[in-house]
């Protein structure tokens, strides 16, 4: 069931458009322009930090993006297979296995455009930490899934909390960034691994809980959203 | 689908056309009202107190003028929506078609087959089997390869309808199952319906039309909230 949820997304030209794009746009074209963004906003986010935070970026935009249209586009059909003797946890469980998988792979795309550009030099650190931002954005689209039915309405609502994390994280603006920046923990790891340092281990334990209460949203999310009302 | 045998036992037998065979549904004084606006809350009562009762072999109709609740009877007989009061019991599995295809746009229809084979718990023959039967019997076998986004309107309803029948269910809630077929599918569909009801299946189609009345065994109208047999 998870790979022909897999194949169902991989299917969608939007999907393939976003994995494609995104990255390269995120990362090749638009770095310098987020290096004056952060300049203007009072930040001091150098060009390599501006490089690697990008890649961080498409990723988190890509699987918060499939994460709501998985279950915005399948809700009443994903319902219907549920009623019909599968249940909605095993349905929850292959979307979010599916949902992950697409994270991985929005992750992949955005390393890969990432490494082209830049030297990075501590790559576990920076891979593990834009995997960070698929897999919270992921609980974050599977929410708005859960909340919001309408397709546009969604998508916006995933591009405005985006816009804001963007705007308000580390190098972006004077300090450590905003708690309205959800992705600070994985922004922290990723600025750290692009310019050569290491990460204190309070960092990383701070981008795990993230990271697991994300996938828990998202989890809950696909199940309440395949649930009976009965 | 399934429902629990106990569930049929807890609810008081009522008078039925067909002697000495159980109920495979009955539905009690079923009532469902809706909330309606943000500031000024209005609440419409959709259902109040509908019953009815399906036994094996009967073809049973539930007709109404649109917006009478039919379609909402139907989800909330599935267990797609709660019930405000009121008892609903189902004996046996059930099959259910919705009004509009509730499929999923980017897979094939041979995907779609093996996705409720896994949830009817059909074995690999099994499974394969009902496919190509319900391939033949609806005539669109060279679609199995299709994704649904590929098909026509009357094709989609098709795959619709033999996703409800895929595991022959004892109890069919067939909801405007015939929009869009042409006429030799039209044919083909009630003659389908026969046989089955033939074969003990007991089968509820809910219609704003029902123009084969001679075919059936009794007919609900649906009006004001309440059903009653004509």
């Amino acid at each position: 069931m998870t790979l022909v949820f897999i194949r169902e997304q991989l299917r969608a030209p939007l999907t393939l458009a976003l994995l494609v794009a995104l990255p390269f746009l995120f990362v090749v074209l638009a770095a310098d322009v987020l290096g004056e963004f952060a300049d203007a906003l009072g930040g001091s986010l150098v060009a390599d930090g501006a490089t690697a935070l990008g890649a961080g970026w498409s990723a988190a935009f890509i699987a918060g993006t499939l994460g709501f249209f998985q279950i915005a586009s399948a809700r009443e059909a994903d319902r219907r297979l549920a009623r019909a003797g599968i249940g909605p946890f095993r349905v929850a469980a292959a979307r979010i296995a599916a949902a992950v998988g697409l994270a991985v792979l929005a992750a992949a795309a955005a390393y890969l455009a990432m490494a082209i550009e830049i030297d990075v030099v501590h790559p576990l650190h920076a891979a593990a930490a834009i995997l960070g931002y698929s897999l919270i954005y992921l609980g974050l689209g599977a929410l708005v899934g859960c909340l919001v039915r309408g397709e546009l309405e969604g998508s916006l609502a995933v591009a405005f909390v985006f816009l804001l994390d963007v705007f308000s994280g580390p190098g972006m603006t004077e300090g450590d960034g905003s708690p309205l920046s959800i992705s600070r923990s994985a922004a922290d790891v990723l600025l750290a691994a692009a310019i050569g340092a290491g990460s204190p281990t309070a960092d990383w334990l701070e981008l795990a809980a993230w990271v697991l209460g994300a996938l828990a949203v998202a989890g809950a999310g696909f199940a309440f959203s395949a649930r009976s009302r009965a | 689908m399934s429902g629990s045998p106990s569930e049929a036992e807890s609810v008081r037998p009522r008078p039925s056309t067909v002697a000495g065979e159980s109920p495979l549904l009955q539905v009690n004084k079923v009532t469902k009202g809706f909330r309606h606006g943000v500031l000024r809350r209005r609440r419409i009562e959709v259902l109040r107190g509908a019953s009815l009762e399906v036994r094996p072999g009967e073809l049973v109709g539930l007709v109404g003028e649109n917006g009478s609740g039919k379609s909402v009877l139907m989800k909330i007989i599935v267990g797609l929506l709660a019930r405000d009061g009121g008892e609903v019991a189902l004996a046996g599995r059930l099959g259910y078609c919705p009004q509009e295809a509730l499929v999923w746009e980017k897979l094939t229809v041979a995907e779609h087959f093996r996705l409720f084979a896994e949830a009817y718990e059909l074995t690999y023959e099994q499974a394969t089997r009902a496919q190509e039967r319900l391939l033949d019997e609806l005539q669109f076998a060279r679609y199995a390869g299709y994704r649904t986004d590929e098909l026509s309107g009357g094709t989609r309803q098709k795959l619709n309808l033999a996703l409800a029948l895929m595991h022959e269910p004892a109890l069919l809630l067939l909801d405007e199952p015939y929009s869009g077929f042409d006429w030799d599918t039209y044919v083909r569909f009630w003659e389908m319906a026969e046989e089955r009801r033939a074969q003990g299946m007991g089968i509820l189609i809910v219609s704003h039309l029902l123009a084969e009345r001679e075919r059936l065994s009794r007919v609900y109208t649906l009006s004001d909230g309440r059903c009653v047999e004509e």
